[in-house]
């Protein structure tokens, strides 16, 4: 005997926000690379000991959005008063979007670079440049990487 | 004898049209806006929005099933970018009668459901989870869901 209305249903809206910002990660798996002393006749060009090292660029940036990773010396290699070019050191990179290049003091090298939010591995394996006329020493230069979106 | 007998007659009688009652069914959301913050997807691989505090009440139903549903509008937009409805997960309690869920645009899908009337007002809460990904491009995405509390 109960009686019934038909009913279509009650309804309720909500609203879903989300917002995501800019934000951009960077990981090396070396934080060194070091080039062994060789004999310039038969090493012309020293691979750095640790081999390829792996980039991680990881970027949240807007849909055509520019991501560029780039790589700077600080300085020339130094031992005490002796310099040796950084232009002396290059590398040859792997992994989609990654570019082979030469290090500069003057400049940042762009390492990789692409369009829109992601993340992108890659590496880079440095080669020295082995010559005769290198001062005998223990050369030093620090390397700044800069992810940046655009 | 014949007293005795309109009398029980009466009793009857009445009840069974007082027995009618309309079928009343209410939702509503605290707070009706659900924002995600944004958050590393390294740290933060699940973002919680604040929980959404649901009451609701189902009167007139008898032994009726009920059920609430809740439909996304489309996917989340933020001018040309989108991120898929399909990455806003929630957690409801309390179990039974709600459930969890993943939000679908294109079928209903069900947070809660009963059998009977729940009277007077029960609450429940929803937490709206975001899967988090470095892919999602930059911007402040929108997007309306509609909750449907319905008996057949």
């Amino acid at each position: 005997m109960t009686g019934r209305a038909p009913v279509a249903g009650q309804t309720q809206n909500a609203t879903l926000n989300a917002s995501i910002n800019g934000l951009a990660r960077l990981s090396l798996s070396s934080a060194a690379i070091t080039f062994p002393d060789a004999d310039p006749d038969a090493v012309p060009s020293i691979q750095a000991t640790q081999g390829p090292i792996t980039l991680t660029a990881k970027a949240r940036t807007s849909p055509n959005g520019r991501i560029t990773l780039t790589v700077r010396a600080n300085d020339h290699l130094r031992s005490g008063i002796d310099t040796i070019p950084a232009s002396n050191i290059t590398w040859v990179a792997s992994g989609a979007g990654f570019n082979n290049g030469t290090l500069s003091a003057a400049s940042a090298q762009i390492v990789a670079a692409w369009t829109g939010s992601g993340a992108r591995s890659g590496t880079q394996t440095f080669f020295f440049k082995n010559l005769w006329s290198y001062a005998t020493g223990t050369y030093t230069l620090t390397m700044t990487y800069t992810l940046s979106a655009a | 004898m014949r007293i005795l007998i309109l009398v029980l007659a009466v009793l009857f009688l009445v009840p069974a049209s007082g027995m009618a009652q309309k079928l009343e069914l209410s939702v509503a959301l605290s707070p009706a806006v659900i924002t995600f913050p944004s958050s590393d997807p390294d740290t933060v691989p699940l973002v919680s929005a604040p929980p959404v505090q649901l009451t609701y009440r189902v009167r007139g139903n008898g032994n009726s099933p009920w059920s609430l549903t809740v439909l996304a509008a489309g996917d989340l937009l933020s001018g040309p970018s989108a991120v898929d409805i399909s990455n806003v997960t929630w957690v409801a309690t309390p179990a039974p009668p709600f459930q969890n869920g993943t939000l679908s645009k294109t079928v209903a899908q069900r947070v809660a459901s009963g059998t009977g009337n729940i009277n007077p007002d029960s609450i429940g809460s929803i937490t709206f989870r975001l899967a988090n990904s470095w892919t999602y491009s930059t911007g402040t995405y929108t997007q309306t869901i509609l909750f449907t509390l319905s008996a057949p």
